[in-house]
C-alpha cells in the first residue's frame, strides 16, 4: 500500500511539460485512485462476508464404526460485527463435499436435561469457493443473530465412499484394514477460538494415525486437541489407518416398483444390485476354511441382511434369476416386519449379488385422501436394507389407469420425470411418476408423498371391460343363431 | 401434517372378494344356461330379440363382475 504513497507523490511532484502530458498525469491519478477505491472496498466486502462471526468454541465427533460415516459438530457461534448475522457458513474439503450424503443443522436451546432442538435450512451457499475449492454450506438462523449474541448449533453429516480400504487386496483369512482422510484443524470460513476434534474407530485395532500434538489415543478413541486460536480455512491433513470389519454392504442400484391398486393392495417390487464394497478378495476361497473357523476365515464378510419392513405386510418374496431363495426368516409384528435374509453365498469383497424383494401392503395403510380431495401415497423413500448405502435409487410409483396430475412432497432433491407403464386391464396405460437419487443411505428413510386426482368413477372401466368382452360372446351367439346360412329353402 | 388423515381402501371389503367371486359366476354362469336353454327350446317364429338380448345383457354383466372379483381374489390386483 505505501508503494501506491509514493507512486502517487512521485506523479504529483512531476512537472507536466505540455497540456497533454498534464491530461495524461491527470487521468494516470484518477486511474490510480479508482483502483485503490476499488482494492479497498472489494477487501472490505470479502472480509465482511467471512469473517463478520467468531466460532467460540467446536468439538466434532467423528464415527467411523460402519462404512458410513456419521460425523456431529457442535459449534458456539459469537457475533462480533456491527450487523446481525442471519447465517452461517460451513466449509467442507471438495472431496468430502463430493462424498456428502446428508446434512442437518439445529438449534441447541437450554442444557443439559433441557436441551431441546430447533431444526434448521441448510443448502448449498452461493458464495464462490474457498480457498482450495473449499465448498461451503450455509444455516439459516431461526432469528438473525444481535452483535454480541452467541448460538449454539449442532450440525450432523453423512459422509459415504469415504474409508479406502489398505491393503486393497486381502486374502480369506485377513482383516480388512482401512484409511480415513481429514483434517486434525475443523475447515471453517471463520476463526475458532478453541476445537477438539475425537474419532472413533469399531475396535482397537489402530494400525496408525497422524500425530499433530496434542493428539492421544483411549482405546477406541482418538482425541486430536484442544486447539486454540486457529485462524479461518486453516487444514491440518491426518490420516487414521485402522481395522474396520464391519459389513460394506453397498446397493449399486435399486428399482423399487410401487404399483397402487385401488382395488385394496399396494404391491412393492425390489431390484438389487448388491456388492461387497471393502477390500477386494484375491486368491481362493476355502469354504472348508471358512465355515470351521468363522473368528479367522472371512471376518470382513458378512452373510446376513436385515430388511426393514413395514407391519401387515403380506406375500414376501425372495428371489433372484434362478429362482426362489429358500434362506430368509420372515418376522411380522405390531410396528414394523423384518425380514433376515441370506444370499446364496456370503460376499466377500468385491463379489455382487443380484436378487429381487416383493411385497404387499393393505391400501388403507398407504393411500389417504388430503383435505382437498386429492389422493395420496404415504411412503418410506430409501432403502429398507439396514445400514447400506445404496449409489443409486429409482422409484417409480405406477398409479392406476385414470389418474392425473402427479405431484410429489419429497423432503430433499430427488431427480423426477413420468413414464407410462401397461398392466392388467389397461386401455390407455397407468402414469409412473419415477423418482431418482444419488447416494441414499439409511437416514434417507423418511416419507414422501404423492398427490394425484381420481374420480372413483375410473374405477367402473374394468368391470365394465370384462362385461364388455362378455356381452360381445352372447351377441356374436346371437347372430349366429339368427343367421339362416341353409342352401335349401 | 394433514389435519384429517383419511386412509382409502376398497370400495368393497377384501375379506368379501372370494365369496362375491363364486356368487356372480355362479348366477351369471346360471342366466347363460337360460339364455342357451332358451335358444334350444324355442322355434323360429317365437323367439323374442329383446328378451334374448337382456338375458344376454344380464348374464354378461354378473360374469364380468364375477371375473373381476375372481382376478382380485386370487391376488391379481388389477
Amino acid at each position: 500500500m505505501h508503494i501506491f504513497f509514493r507512486r502517487l507523490g512521485s506523479i504529483l511532484r512531476e512537472k507536466p511539460r505540455l497540456n497533454m502530458e498534464v491530461f495524461v498525469a491527470r487521468s494516470r491519478l484518477t486511474l490510480i485512485f479508482s483502483l485503490f477505491a476499488l482494492l479497498f472496498l472489494s477487501s472490505s466486502s470479502l472480509s465482511s462476508s467471512t469473517s463478520e462471526l467468531q466460532i467460540l468454541t467446536a468439538e466434532r465427533r467423528i464415527d467411523l464404526a460402519s462404512h458410513i460415516i456419521r460425523v456431529v459438530l457442535t459449534l458456539k457461534v459469537q457475533n462480533d460485527e456491527a450487523s446481525p448475522a442471519s447465517n452461517v457458513l460451513l466449509a467442507f474439503p471438495p472431496a468430502q463435499a463430493k462424498h456428502l450424503a446428508l446434512i442437518q443443522a439445529a438449534e441447541v436451546a437450554g442444557k443439559k436435561r433441557k436441551k431441546s432442538l430447533h431444526p434448521l435450512d441448510v443448502k448449498q451457499s452461493n458464495h464462490a469457493d474457498g480457498p482450495n475449492g473449499a465448498k461451503l454450506y450455509s444455516i439459516s438462523l431461526r432469528n438473525p443473530l444481535s452483535t454480541g449474541g452467541s448460538v449454539s448449533i449442532e450440525v450432523s453429516y453423512v459422509l459415504t465412499q469415504s474409508l479406502e480400504p489398505f491393503p486393497v487386496e486381502i486374502s480369506q483369512s485377513e482383516s480388512q484394514l482401512v484409511l480415513y482422510r481429514d483434517s486434525a484443524l475443523i475447515l471453517s470460513p471463520y476463526e475458532i477460538k478453541q476445537q477438539t476434534t475425537v474419532i472413533r474407530t469399531p475396535s482397537t485395532k489402530i494400525e496408525s494415525f497422524t500425530r499433530v500434538e496434542p493428539s492421544t489415543q483411549l482405546r477406541t478413541e482418538l482425541k486430536y486437541g484442544p486447539y486454540e486460536d486457529q485462524p479461518s480455512f486453516s487444514y491440518s491433513p491426518i490420516l487414521v489407518h485402522f481395522e474396520n470389519n464391519n459389513p460394506f454392504a453397498v446397493v449399486e442400484e435399486l428399482v423399487r416398483e410401487i404399483e397402487i391398486s385401488h382395488w385394496g393392495n399396494l404391491q412393492v417390487t425390489e431390484h438389487y444390485t448388491l456388492v461387497h464394497n471393502g477390500a477386494r478378495h484375491k486368491g481362493g476361497f476355502s469354504r472348508v476354511e471358512y465355515q470351521s473357523r468363522p473368528t479367522i476365515s472371512g471376518v470382513a464378510s458378512f452373510k446376513h441382511l436385515l430388511v426393514k419392513l413395514p407391519p401387515r405386510v403380506h406375500s414376501v418374496y425372495y428371489r433372484d434369476n434362478i429362482g426362489n431363495i429358500s434362506t430368509s426368516h420372515l418376522r411380522t409384528g405390531y410396528s414394523k416386519s423384518e425380514l433376515e435374509i441370506e444370499p446364496r453365498y456370503p460376499l466377500l469383497g468385491g463379489w455382487k449379488a443380484t436378487f429381487i424383494i416383493g411385497y404387499g401392503l393393505p391400501l388403507e395403510d398407504v393411500l389417504f385422501e388430503s383435505d382437498d380431495g386429492k389422493r395420496y401415497l404415504n411412503f418410506s423413500f430409501g432403502c429398507p436394507i439396514a445400514e447400506t448405502l445404496v449409489n443409486k435409487i429409482i422409484n417409480k410409483v405406477v398409479l392406476p389407469e385414470g389418474s392425473k396430475n402427479p405431484s410429489i412432497v419429497v423432503p430433499f432433491s430427488v431427480e423426477r420425470r413420468e413414464e407410462t407403464s401397461y398392466s392388467y386391464l389397461d386401455i390407455v396405460g397407468r402414469p409412473v411418476v419415477v423418482l431418482e437419487k444419488e447416494n441414499v443411505v439409511p437416514e434417507h428413510n423418511v416419507l414422501f408423498q404423492v398427490y394425484y386426482d381420481f374420480h372413483p368413477m375410473s374405477m367402473l372401466a374394468e368391470p365394465l371391460m370384462l362385461t364388455s368382452v362378455f356381452f360381445f360372446l352372447f351377441v356374436a351367439a346371437l347372430a349366429y343363431i339368427h343367421m339362416d346360412i341353409s342352401i335349401r329353402k | 401434517m394433514a389435519q384429517s388423515v383419511k386412509p382409502i381402501s376398497s370400495p368393497v371389503p377384501v375379506a368379501w372378494y372370494p365369496s362375491l367371486a363364486v356368487l356372480m359366476l355362479a348366477v351369471g354362469l346360471f342366466i347363460t344356461a337360460s339364455f342357451f336353454i332358451y335358444e334350444a327350446t324355442s322355434s323360429r317364429k317365437n323367439r323374442s330379440l329383446a328378451k334374448e338380448l337382456v338375458t344376454g345383457a344380464m348374464a354378461s354383466v354378473f360374469l364380468g363382475f364375477g371375473s373381476l372379483f375372481l382376478l382380485l381374489a386370487s391376488g391379481v390386483y388389477v
